[in-house]
């Protein structure tokens, strides 16, 4: 019961083999009444929801709806600890994070033949795909798009670890490959299960980032066009993103996909909207690169997961799409400032700077958090946090509409996550090295995504140049959307086993080094 | 004035009430920890649902 940062046994909250936690943080009465109002204000997001009958229908028929029961204590996760600007900069996206998906929700139910079964709603809606930017809905300012992966199996994993490992049983039951990534294998699961909202003039495809996403999307495409009549373009944006010669080819693809879109909706592009989000999107990378600047300064302020999910959300399911997103950049600017300018720290005690690569481990989002609070390791910045930092044209004239289309391209082919494990050995391996540098860590902290084959194949060049300039690297592996393999106990044996044995450091909270939460959201 | 004065009152043991309750839930994580109660009954339903799987 403290007020002070890393006072409190943040492991005494858990409840041994338990679902939930014992209680929540008291974080002084100024932190705990601001966490506190932040709660009331989630409560009263999700009563709105539920008020809905539609709601409250497409709960009891969507198996991967039980999983918003947690949402609270997703946002407790990832405020462990946390006080202050801290708290307050997470409270912001998060919050943000959750009226947009409970948006999304209802949008959804709204014209899911199921449930709302609202025709002209329907029509208006263009699916796409969970791991896709949406920059080619910047100009449709009167669609929705709208993603089902999204809310059935990205965010059902965020709130609660087991979430997909029913939907991942169901796809290997049918005979899809085991050992393909289960995020993939797991929206194809939600699609053989009967189990995703059916609505949408149209959908858009993209060839995301792997042969496992590719699978994924030919069993999802097939039943929306063959059973619900769904037309579905497949936007393939070239895997070779920093070369020169396929940049011709990728905008091409952007303009048909645009076409696909006007022809199956009625809709036309409207420029001035795409320049209105151009210039958010603009906005969100100014804001991201100050704080990455001052993440390579001793006093970081927005890291760990609060610069992981919000960069995901807001660069890749946002895209300038949506206003609020640019009120919370500016919020949390400001929030940063004012940390930095009092040189403030999240944790006691600072003990490594690390960069963490690879991709992540999904259902153990709040490791981060962890490793902060447990270790001292203050997580700089991660690989999917590193993205385009590319300014688009955001005036309307005619020669930037026809850049337009390179820069909507661009931001395709450089998806998060796809920038990194595709367009070759500079940007997966090379880079790193720079950022290690630019940001002065002392560490990397690498994730061994399993089912990725893209990152695997690398491991021994990752070693090599470790060995080359003297920086621990300490590997973690993982198999991001099922816990069964390695639990998240298993992710932080392979932190605390290099600590002891390598690093001969003793954790700033023990508490925190072995949690029974293998039944835990 | 005294009406208005007794108006206050009750509005303060609302507030005050309102907060009480509501602050418990928060601290002690009621809410989740009835929220983890419900959890097994969804699932069972869900596993009842018919439903036309195939590829």
């Amino acid at each position: 019961m403290a007020k002070e940062v890393g006072a409190d046994r943040l492991g005494d909250f858990y409840i041994d083999g338990g679902k939930v936690r014992k209680r929540r943080e008291w974080r002084g009465v100024s932190d705990t009444l601001y966490d506190y109002s932040r709660w009331l204000k989630i409560m009263m997001t999700l009563g709105k929801f539920i008020a809905k009958p539609r709601n409250i229908k497409a709960m009891f028929r969507y198996r991967w709806m039980a999983n918003y029961l947690a949402v609270p204590m997703m946002v407790d996760r990832h405020t462990q600890g946390l006080r202050g600007e801290y708290l307050r900069i997470c409270h912001e996206e998060q919050d943000l994070i959750i009226d947009d998906v409970a948006q999304l929700l209802e949008n959804l139910f709204r014209g899911d033949r199921r449930i709302g079964n609202d025709t002209e709603f329907s029509k208006k809606v263009v699916l796409v795909d969970e791991n896709e930017m949406t920059a080619v809905m910047m100009g449709f300012p009167t669609l929705k798009c709208l993603s089902r992966e999204t809310p059935s199996t990205y965010v059902s994993v965020l709130l609660n670890q087991h979430a997909a490992e029913h939907y991942i049983d169901v796809a290997q039951e049918f005979g899809l490959a085991g050992d393909v990534c289960p995020m993939p294998e797991a929206e194809a699961g939600v699609s053989i299960d009967d189990d995703a909202p059916v609505l949408g003039a149209c959908a858009i495809q993209c060839n995301t980032t792997c042969d496992g996403s590719l699978l994924g999307n030919g069993v999802i495409s097939r039943r929306l066009e063959k059973e619900d009549g769904i037309s579905v373009f497949q936007l393939a944006a070239p895997l070779r993103h920093q070369e020169d010669d396929v940049q011709d080819y990728a905008a091409q693809e952007i303009r048909n996909a645009i076409a696909f879109i006007e022809q199956h909706t009625g809709v036309k592009w409207d420029w001035n909207a795409y320049f209105e989000c151009a210039k958010r999107v603009n906005y969100a990378t100014r804001c991201r690169q100050e704080w990455l600047e001052m993440n390579r300064t001793d006093y970081p302020q927005v890291f760990g997961s609060n610069l992981a999910l919000y960069t995901e959300t807001n660069y890749m399911a946002i895209c300038g799409r949506i206003p609020a997103f640019e009120k919370a950049d500016r919020n949390i600017t400001r929030l940063a400032r004012q940390a930095f300018e009092k040189k403030k720290m999240a944790a006691k005690e600072y003990r490594h700077r690390a960069i963490i690569w690879g991709v992540q481990s999904h259902y153990y989002m709040d490791f981060l958090v962890w490793l902060l609070n447990c270790w001292g390791i203050v997580p700089l910045t991660d690989m999917l946090s590193m993205v385009s930092t590319r300014e688009l044209k955001e005036t309307d004239t005619p020669e930037n509409r026809e850049t337009a289309y390179y820069d909507m391209a661009w931001l395709t082919e450089n998806m998060i996550m796809r920038n990194r494990t595709h367009g070759g050995y500079k940007v997966l391996l090379d880079e790193l090295w720079e950022y290690v540098e630019q940001f002065n860590a002392d560490m990397v902290i690498l994730w061994e995504h399993m089912s990725c084959k893209a990152l695997d194949g690398m491991h021994g060049l990752f070693e090599e140049r470790a060995r080359e300039r003297g920086i621990p690297l300490v590997w973690v592996t993982h198999d991001l959307f099922d816990p069964r393999i390695v639990s998240r106990q298993g992710v932080r044996d392979q932190i605390n086993s290099y600590m002891r044995t390598v690093m001969r450091e003793e954790p700033l909270d023990p508490s925190l080094e072995v949690l029974n939460d293998e039944e835990s959201w | 004035m005294k009406k208005s004065l007794k108006l206050l009152g009750v509005l303060l043991l609302i507030c005050s009430g309102f907060f009480i309750v509501t602050f418990t839930v928060y601290i002690f994580n009621l809410d989740m920890k009835l929220t983890a109660l419900i959890e097994p009954f969804l699932l069972k339903h869900y596993d009842k649902i018919e439903r036309d799987r195939h590829l």
